[in-house]
């Protein structure tokens, strides 16, 4: 399986400013990636950049759900650094706020960069993306979704959407664009300022996701990775008629 | 910004596929003004899709596939499904596998010990070879020639080295007193070539009518290409095309020319010239002979296993092999055999097997295709597939059909006549003696149609009573209208249309350039 090297183009991790986000792109950084980091807070930017190998973290500062921000920004990189082999959509928020608290207003601008930024930072390396027919999209991603916690509404529905939004992308592009790789990870709870305070070091689950993002088989669109072994979707009834008769059972990756 | 609508082009190409393509390009190299218009999208060089069946008419369109479904009534049975028909540059042909043979000269003549069924073409064998031979430089065809032919061969680029699988097949069937050859394969085989048959290609490198038609007319700097504009109704004025109606991000337009080219495919220029009705032409244009969308024609796919000797490395699908030792009979035409370039895959047989039911009226029983594709799947795993293409007649009741009501529905009626059936079975029978000693299965029990292959709906011929277009393309009826698709052929021949619709464009190219009135 070919790797994504530095030779292919730079990076973009959104959300580099702390905890996972800046681990990813000083790991890419590391592995000789020229990172371009966006996030909303230009100390936090500055500080990822001191802990990367000089000259190879780019600060962007941007606010995902700024969508034409986000355009030109994107559009700008890619003139500068081209091509963009890699999107790490990291960058995401939590606010814990009881239902009755929550306003639509604060409820929808929680959407807008957690589900709005995705679609956002992806629609714009696309355009570089898909004239090439090549490149990597990795979603970081949540199952907050499946039993939502209290206090998180805004939270668990963007997350889930988003993991909608990358099977809807992978429907949208696989069989026209199968070199633009697109998939999700979740990198399980973590010790971070969003995550819990006895959870994964963000530099450990960063090994996996940079491991992960520089993977470029297209049979690893529409995957879900957790942690470092994929998460295989259940089967519908077709399906397993169909592993059934053909003596397969299929086995998940690990990384 | 070219202005589309109010230049006068020196001609209007309506259909930017295998046929319209190359025609253009022909004429844009000569220098004459050359408006493509074309109902698909261009969307991204880059994209690798081959069909689908998905049915969102806007996800359709936006691969480089015809939207909307045809509608069939096949032996009275009605059904609909999505035919093999692509829509934006290079049309269906960015699709095909690239296969260009040329046809053997009974397909087009009548001769002495094969008598043709309408008399034969108006065009000779020997009128038609220099046209075959351009269209083969100019799709860079490779192959080796047919051992069984005794025409001078087309010019012929030396074909890639066969893979063991390949090299073993072919002495196999050699051993077996067959005459394979290198399939003829229009393919430049640039560098880092995926070999995209049946699929996009994202290179210069499948020949189609796009990378060999549409992108160099664009190149020359005197052809336009307007895409997501589906053309209604030519206009007419007694004998004369006055412009072409456009529908352009739902707003009517219309485009202007001194010649009209159609190309849109033999199901949809049929369907273009019925619904372009007027007092003048009650039966649709250019109809006087009332032949306009009849004696559609399609291919018979014989499809069958083949596995190689034991012993033989696996080394993948085979593309590259084909023979016509059965191609006729002295009282029969049959067809060429060529290997398909796919394996037997699971997807593939449950597919092909919904297909068949579906057509038959039976798709009740398609609860049964599962576990059939998954026995075919595993029975079949390392067997090469095969298909025999065998020619149907023209019969003027098989026919692309026109609801006033509803002009932009695609709908045809066919009927397998019982000449077809007893030759079929023919087929069959040579088939099955000629692979004594090979293990092969056949893989249909029915006559399987190959919608991909649609031809003969607006037939050249001297007699304007019995044919739609004249011997050099142009219509009887119409004096500035042109046609170069498959639409043209007055029988269907025993190999694939496509290096036959790229001679004819290429001829008709040449006839309108030497008559400028």
């Amino acid at each position: 399986m070919t790797q994504i090297t530095p030779r292919d183009g730079f990076a973009i991790v959104t959300g580099a400013g702390s905890g996972l986000g800046r681990a990813l792109a000083r790991q890419l950084c590391e592995k000789g990636f020229i990172v371009a980091g966006t996030g909303r807070r230009p100390e936090a930017l500055q500080h990822t950049a001191e802990l990367c190998p000089e000259g190879h973290f780019l600060p962007v500062t941007m606010d995902v759900a700024d969508f034409d921000k986000v355009a030109q920004g994107f559009s700008l990189l890619i003139e500068q650094h081209g091509p963009l082999a890699l999107l790490i959509n990291n960058a995401a928020v939590y606010p814990r706020i009881d239902l009755l608290q929550e306003t639509p207003d604060s409820f929808w601008h929680s959407m807008a960069i957690n589900l709005g930024g995705v679609f956002a930072c992806s629609h714009a390396a696309l355009q570089d993306m898909a004239p090439r027919g090549a490149g990597r999209i990795l979603n970081v991603a949540s199952f907050a979704d499946i039993a939502p916690l209290p206090a998180s509404a805004a939270y668990s529905v963007s997350k889930g959407a988003a993991r909608v939004l990358t099977r809807a992308m992978v429907a949208d592009l696989a069989d026209r664009f199968p070199d633009i790789v697109i998939g999700d990870w979740l990198p399980g709870a973590l010790d971070t300022e969003m995550g819990i305070p006895d959870g994964l070091a963000p530099d450990q689950a960063a090994q996996w996701g940079v491991k992960l993002a520089l993977m470029r088989d297209p049979s690893l669109s529409g995957t879900t990775f957790e942690r470092d072994t994929e998460i295989l979707p259940p089967r519908g009834l077709k399906r397993k008629v169909r592993d059934l008769l053909l003596m397969k059972r299929p086995k998940p990756r690990s990384l | 910004m070219t202005p589309v609508f109010e230049t006068d082009w020196d001609v209007i190409v309506i259909g930017a596929g295998m046929g319209g393509g190359t025609l253009g390009r022909a004429l844009a190299e000569a220098g004459q003004k050359v408006l493509f218009v074309e109902k698909g999208t261009e969307g991204l060089r880059s994209e690798r899709n081959g069909l689908s069946g998905i049915f969102v008419p806007e996800a359709r369109a936006a691969r480089g596939l015809w939207p909307d479904p045809l509608h069939v009534a096949l032996d009275g049975i009605e059904t609909r499904f999505f035919p093999p028909l692509g829509s934006g540059p290079g049309g269906s042909s960015v699709f095909y596998a690239a296969t260009l043979e040329r046809p053997a000269r009974h397909d087009l003549d009548d001769l002495p010990d094969q008598p043709h069924p309408t008399g034969g073409w108006p065009v000779s064998y020997d009128e038609m070879a220099p046209w075959y031979d351009r269209a083969a430089r100019l799709f860079q065809v490779h192959g080796t020639p047919d051992p069984l032919s005794p025409e001078a061969p087309l010019p012929l680029r030396p074909p890639p080295a066969m893979h063991p699988a390949e090299a073993a097949l072919t002495d196999s069937l050699r051993a077996a007193g067959l005459h394979p050859y290198r399939s003829h394969t229009g393919i430049a085989n640039v560098e880092g070539c995926q070999n995209c048959l049946g699929r996009k290609c994202p290179k210069p490198c499948k020949m189609d009518g796009r990378s060999a038609g549409v992108e160099p007319a664009l190149a020359t700097g005197n052809a336009h290409l307007l895409t997501n504009a589906e053309v209604t109704r030519l206009v007419a004025e007694g004998d004369r095309i006055t412009e072409v109606e456009v529908r352009v991000d739902g707003k009517m337009r219309t485009l202007h020319a001194h010649r009209y080219v159609l190309a849109a495919g033999a199901l949809h220029s049929p369907r273009l010239l019925m619904a372009s009705v007027s007092e003048e032409w009650p039966n649709g244009l250019a109809n006087r002979s009332g032949l306009v969308g009849r004696n559609l024609m399609l291919h018979v796919d014989e499809r069958f296993a083949l596995w190689p000797k034991r012993g033989t490395p696996d080394t993948g699908a085979t593309k590259g092999i084909s023979f016509r030792d059965f191609y006729r009979r002295a009282d029969m035409r049959l067809g060429t055999v060529q290997a398909m370039g796919i394996r037997a895959s699971y997807g593939e047989m449950v597919h092909f097997l919904n297909r068949m039911l579906a057509l038959r009226g039976l798709s009740r029983f398609s609860i049964l295709t599962r576990p059939a594709a998954a026995i075919a799947h595993t029975l079949l795993g390392h067997a090469h597939l095969f298909v025999g293409l065998m020619e149907d007649l023209p019969y003027a009741h098989n026919r692309v059909l026109h609801d006033p009501a509803n002009p932009r529905r695609l709908a045809v009626s066919y009927t397998l006549s019982d000449e077809l059936r007893t030759r079929r079975r023919a087929f069959r029978r040579a088939l099955r003696k000629g692979l004594r000693g090979h293990r092969h299965m056949f893989l249909s029990i029915t006559p399987e149609l190959n919608w991909g292959h649609p031809c003969g709906t607006l037939c050249f011929g001297h007699d304007p009573d019995r044919s739609v277009t004249r011997a050099d393309g142009r219509a009887h009826d119409v004096t500035n209208l042109w046609v170069a698709d498959s639409s043209f052929m007055p029988t269907s021949m025993g190999v694939n249309p496509s290096l036959t619709i790229a001679a004819h464009a290429l001829r008709v190219a040449h006839l309108m350039l030497k008559d400028r009135t």
